[in-house]
């Protein structure tokens, strides 16, 4: 692996301060002078933009998803969104649409790090609802977009169904308790077996210094108010990744979705040996590889593209 | 049978190989690297469609036009890429029979014979475009431990919604009583200009028709019949191997509602749907054939798993 360099970054949201990281290559430009492309990563429900997307594991050098791609030639963004890791707590439950606004705020600060004014997103679960409601809301900052371990109406989705069972609990409070425990749960709820038995420690360890709670938005809205995206709405090419045991969906909604995106560049793939968390999952690799396909695919020459 | 040929520019080899299927010689054309090793490489094998023979669609020559031999792109990379002319086709023995898909499937039977006798694989990496994807998923069904992985493009399941199904159902009596049927310069024309006239360039019907026409200016009625009157004629539950579907923008062969019907009926789910902009039905011979080639790569060289399960399955 090339060698890689991080930076720090922070953005204002009314009073919230927003947390950014960036990776990429030492070169700042592609050897055509253009600026990378730029790949901005969308966290989850219950954890934060690094915890997700760059863990560190001691002799295991191969679980940062920005490291990948920051390897691949991209650069590489991602952010806490409020009440997450290093972002502000603030009293809110940091929703989907809330989200939008900091992925709104986190763009800014892009561009003017990038020069670009659009680029590449990828969201993981309800990180995957921010990226495509982003798009949807700001469809002229969306090149790309893939949405792994995504949801779109929930119906019959298994996790979501056991999910309910606590809604009050998601409605009345702003936070939820997370602890060791409930990070194994996130790789065995599936299917166990899929992902390295340290993975759900590391994870912890990495998030839980950041505090013993994250906000229930995302839970409420997947529980509640879906569907929170029109695909009617997103404009740019999309790749639908689906892990084979996920089951914070069903394949048939997932289906319907991508049926109805308007774009006919478009991309559906399941990924067998894979369950709800596909950049932690053994077979990550595999992962890695059909997003690098969709986010490298070569221009149209037809003139229209 | 072996004509060894080799192109030195490319640095690519071509063989002509023959097989037998009862009295009917069937033709086989393989292309590789010359710097690859003889035994081991991956083998892909490309299944034409009802109207123009192997080499006519995977290693086309375009006047003035670089860049649309299939075989050479893909053996470039490495791939040990092989094809056939079906019964009635090509170089291949013209029958009184009508070339329909289960005849198909018998000619990639034997058709796999020989690519095991000569490269040592007994199973390998299948395309098929148009009913060459009818003929290759018919074959997975009869033979899948000969199918590695499937990439269907411009395919059609159960043809319901299609317009370009609808309209050739106009001429089924035609179909069912005639063995062969006439083409010519026009009818290629009309195959790229069917659904969208802007999607290929200008040059590439001709080379087609200059390429076919010289077997003879007809082509076997069986897999238009089949394609009419006999859908499906292939069951996705009995596909066991990693399936990539590709479908073009405006191509009118199936309607969507039927691809997605299919596509969720295939139990590995190791599988893909791809829908390309700019795509009419002819995947590989339109002008934005570099972004198919793109997606084919990838989904042949998708990285091995590394649980348990892919051990056993």
């Amino acid at each position: 692996m090339s060698e890689i360099c991080s930076h720090e970054y922070w953005v204002r949201k009314g009073d919230v301060d927003l947390y950014l990281f960036r990776k990429r290559r030492q070169a700042p430009r592609a050897r055509s002078g253009e600026p990378l492309p730029v790949l901005f990563l969308v966290h989850g429900s219950s954890f934060c933009g690094r915890s997700g997307f760059d863990m560190q594991v001691a002799g295991h050098d191969d679980y940062s998803l920005m490291d990948a791609f920051a390897d691949r030639g991209f650069d590489v963004w991602t952010m806490d969104h409020e009440g997450y890791g290093r972002s502000t707590r603030t009293d809110g439950n940091s929703d989907i649409a809330n989200g939008v606004d900091d992925l709104e705020a986190g763009a800014a600060v892009v561009e003017r790090e990038t020069g670009l004014s659009r680029f590449a997103f990828y969201g993981q679960s309800s990180g995957a609802l921010r990226a495509a409601a982003f798009a949807a809301a700001f469809p002229e900052r969306a090149t790309h977009l893939v949405l792994d371990a995504f949801v779109w109406t929930g119906e019959g989705a298994p996790t979501l169904i056991k999910r309910r069972e606590k809604l009050d609990e998601w409605r009345s409070q702003s936070y939820r308790k997370v602890d060791v425990a409930f990070f194994h749960s996130i790789f065995n709820r599936d299917k166990p077996g899929l992902s390295e038995p340290f993975v759900p420690d590391a994870l912890a360890e990495a998030e839980l210094q950041h505090g013993d709670a994250v906000p229930t938005g995302t839970y409420l809205d997947m529980c509640a108010h879906l569907p929170v995206v029109d695909p009617g709405d997103v404009r740019c090419p999309v790749l639908i990744i689906r892990g084979e045991y996920d089951g914070i969906a069903t394949e048939a909604d997932l289906l319907n979705f991508f049926q109805a995106l308007p774009n006919k560049d478009k991309q559906f793939a399941i990924l067998p040996g894979q369950a709800h968390v596909a950049p932690l999952g053994v077979n990550r690799h595999r992962f890695w590889h059909v997003m690098e396909s969709f986010l490298t695919m070569p221009a149209r020459v037809d003139g229209a593209g | 049978m072996t004509s060894p040929m080799v192109d030195n520019e490319a640095e690519i080899v071509a063989e002509e190989h023959w097989a037998k299927k009862g009295d009917i010689d069937l033709f086989l054309f393989r292309k590789r690297r010359r710097d690859t090793q003889p035994d081991g490489k991956p083998v892909l094998f490309f299944v034409h469609g009802s109207s123009f023979s192997g080499r006519t669609a995977y290693d086309l020559t375009v006047p003035g036009r670089p860049g649309y031999s299939m075989m050479d792109r893909f053996a470039g990379r490495g791939y040990d890429v092989w094809t056939m002319d079906h019964e009635g086709y090509g170089r291949s023995t013209w029958s009184d029979g009508n070339s329909d898909i289960a005849s198909g499937v018998e000619d990639l039977k034997a058709a796999s014979v020989v690519v095991e006798r000569e490269t040592g694989a007994g199973s390998c990496a299948f395309y098929g475009q148009s009913s060459g994807a009818l003929r290759a998923a018919a074959f997975a069904n009869a033979c899948p431990e000969k199918v590695d992985r499937l990439a269907l493009a411009a395919f059609v399941w159960k043809g319901t919604g299609s317009a370009t199904l609808a309209k050739r159902r106009e001429r089924l009596a035609e179909w069912q009583n005639n063995t062969r049927r006439p083409v010519d310069a026009g009818f290629f024309h009309g195959m790229f200009t069917r659904d969208r006239p802007d999607y290929h360039d200008p040059e590439v019907p001709d080379a087609v028709a200059a390429a076919e026409l010289p077997f003879g200016g007809s082509v076997p009625t069986g897999t238009y019949l089949d394609m009419c009157a006999n859908l499906p004629v292939v069951d996705p539950l009995r596909i066991s191997c990693p399936v990539m579907m590709i479908r073009g923008e405006f191509d009118g062969i199936a309607g969507e509602d039927d691809l997605f019907a299919f596509f969720s009926a295939l139990p590995n789910k190791d599988k893909q749907f791809v829908f390309l902009r700019g795509q009419a039905h002819a995947t590989q011979l339109g002008v934005n054939r570099h972004r198919f080639f793109h997606l084919l790569v990838d989904f042949l060289a998708m990285p091995e798993r590394r649980d348990v399960e892919a051990e056993v399955g």
